[in-house]
């Protein structure tokens, strides 16, 4: 069962004509991180802010493990939810501890003894050291880090939902790869369902492990970064991801997509062909093709040898990845001649 | 300065004593203050909720602000008389404009994005309400007493004029009869009570304020 499914999920403001969220119906599994990804206007917050009805649907459901949300208490649900905007929004009244535990007091079931210490473990899991941080107030810490607060504080009733809006958005870029990173890092361990919205596309191709496409209130196309690179829905969305971009493509297309099948091309013996492994990207095998001056590099995953790769083989994939995104054109311009 | 230090002004059982002149004053500011709390405090949380109440809440209170404090304890005295509600009600209605106004701001000017993550974790309108918008209201509700106190410390020195007794007394007695001396521990007294008290208040009001800078009431 998906963990989080929208049906239809709609939001029409009195006075408009266009809904701000039209119709839009996807799935989210368990474990994975959506981004949601548009333009100013795209409908991604009010969409997100719809998951804990923070906005009230107009039209069509909600559901959260299998159960409609517009039928339970919206307080008893949020408190399940775990919620970072971008704007941080830390309690300027409180320290970062009284900040950090909040939400779980809220939530209730959680001993004063047991919640101190879980307030040491989200503040060291966030990375910042507890004892130094714990008494300070939000004015004293730099937008990262209390960000890093915001985000520990979303963690602490340890939900399995995490709305995220833009929440790297108002940091500088070196905090905010950083920040990346340590989602990334955190999620390793954690795995939450999380739905994060951004406007930033190499964000959501770096954090996403779906990426649900939005314009004007609209779902345009819903699937993984590959296949957005891949087979976009549409210019719109061929645009957006940049799939003509040769680097992007280097960067997200597996290793095993550019496997060589041409043996006479590569001259070299056994021994002297160094190895990489499956999980690397095409850019990765370039790079190490290009250092290495090897005519091709064996895919190994594990023990198993899955095959050669060389450049010739990568330039290949990347043509074939382009004509492929190039095809609607040139199809157009066939039938206009 | 040696009508202050003077024994002879001590006897506590001497209407016109210090101690019981400054306990007078006191209890009159103190009473006032009371009242005027139980008055604004359910106004200003009303006019906060309910926006269309405050504009005209705000024009009455400031009319009455407006009429200089001797000319409304003249005019009540042919009403009420020489006694207590005659210096209390202006005391109560003068401090109205204050209290309500920030109260009203304290509660109002609360940045709305902190509302909306307190909502997203799940608070309910009570805990919204005592965890967050309280708290961060309270440095601006008590330099609205603050002020309150200290202008009603001023204003209860007319207490003298009904009778009521009071550091003025010092002041009004001794005017006419030319005791100088008296009328300057008057003046001094009244001064230093209401700079003790605002310093007092003003502590109070920094130590609600932790986390934030501390004379900033937002």
């Amino acid at each position: 069962m998906a963990k989080i499914a929208f049906v239809e999920a709609s939001k029409q403001y009195k006075g408009t004509s266009q809904p701000a969220v039209d119709a839009v119906t996807f799935e989210v599994p368990e474990g994975a991180i959506c981004m949601l990804l548009g333009t100013s206007g795209s409908g991604k917050t009010t969409l997100l802010r719809m998951a804990n009805r923070l906005i009230e649907p107009t039209g069509g459901a909600i559901f959260i493990d299998g159960k409609n949300i517009l039928e339970e208490d919206p307080i008893q649900l949020r408190r399940r939810i775990g919620y970072v905007i971008q704007q941080v929004g830390l309690f300027p009244h409180m320290t970062i501890a009284e900040n950090t535990r909040v939400t779980a007091e809220i939530a209730g079931g959680w001993k004063r003894e047991t919640l101190n210490q879980r307030v040491d473990e989200l503040l060291e899991l966030v990375g910042l050291p507890p004892a130094e941080y714990r008494k300070r107030y939000p004015r004293q810490l730099s937008g990262g880090q209390q960000q890093r607060v915001g985000l520990a504080r979303a963690l602490a009733t340890d939900p399995t939902i995490m709305l995220m809006d833009e929440p790297f958005g108002a940091l500088d870029a070196i905090t905010r790869t950083r920040m990346q990173d340590e989602l990334l890092r955190i999620q390793r361990g954690v795995r939450k369902t999380v739905l994060f919205v951004s406007h930033d596309v190499d964000e959501a191709f770096k954090l996403g492990d779906q990426i649900a496409v939005l314009s004007e209130g609209k779902l345009i196309q819903i699937g993984t970064p590959i296949e957005l690179l891949t087979r976009p829905a549409n210019d719109f969305v061929r645009k957006l991801v940049g799939a003509d971009n040769i680097l992007r493509q280097l960067q997200y297309l597996p290793v095993t997509a550019a496997l060589d099948h041409d043996a006479s091309a590569v001259s070299l013996p056994d021994e002297e062909r160094p190895s990489c492994t499956s999980h690397a990207t095409l850019l990765d095998a370039m790079l190490q093709l290009l250092q290495t001056r090897a005519s091709a590099l064996m895919i190994v995953d594990g023990t198993t040898e899955l095959g050669l790769i060389t450049l010739a083989s990568i330039n290949r994939e990347i043509t074939t990845a382009r004509t492929k995104t190039e095809q609607p054109e040139s199809e157009q311009e066939a039938s206009r001649i | 300065m040696q009508y202050i230090l003077s024994p002879y002004n001590y006897d506590l059982t001497d209407p016109e004593s210090i101690p019981n002149l400054f306990l007078q004053h006191l209890w009159l500011v103190g009473l006032t203050m009371l009242i005027s709390l139980v008055i604004a405090i359910p106004l200003g949380l009303l006019a906060a909720r309910y926006k269309g109440l405050y504009a005209p809440l705000i024009a009455v209170a400031d009319i009455l602000y407006t009429i200089p404090s001797i000319a409304m304890v003249a005019f009540l005295i042919s009403v009420t008389g020489l006694t207590l509600p005659t210096i209390l009600i202006p005391l109560v209605l003068y401090t109205q404009l204050v209290l309500v106004r920030n109260i009203v701001a304290g509660i109002n000017n609360l940045d709305p994005l902190l509302i909306e993550v307190g909502k997203a974790m799940g608070m309910s309108s009570l805990q919204l309400f005592w965890r967050v918008r309280l708290p961060l209201a309270l440095p601006t509700i008590v330099a609205g007493i603050r002020i309150a106190t200290v202008t009603t410390i001023g204003i209860a020195s007319l207490a003298g004029l009904v009778a009521e007794g009071g550091l003025g007394d010092l002041i009004f007695k001794n005017l006419a009869s030319g005791e100088t001396n008296a009328v300057v521990a008057g003046a001094i007294l009244l001064a230093v009570l209401a700079v003790v008290v605002d310093l007092l208040l003003l502590s109070l009001q920094v130590a609600l304020n932790r986390g934030r800078s501390s004379l900033s009431v937002s």
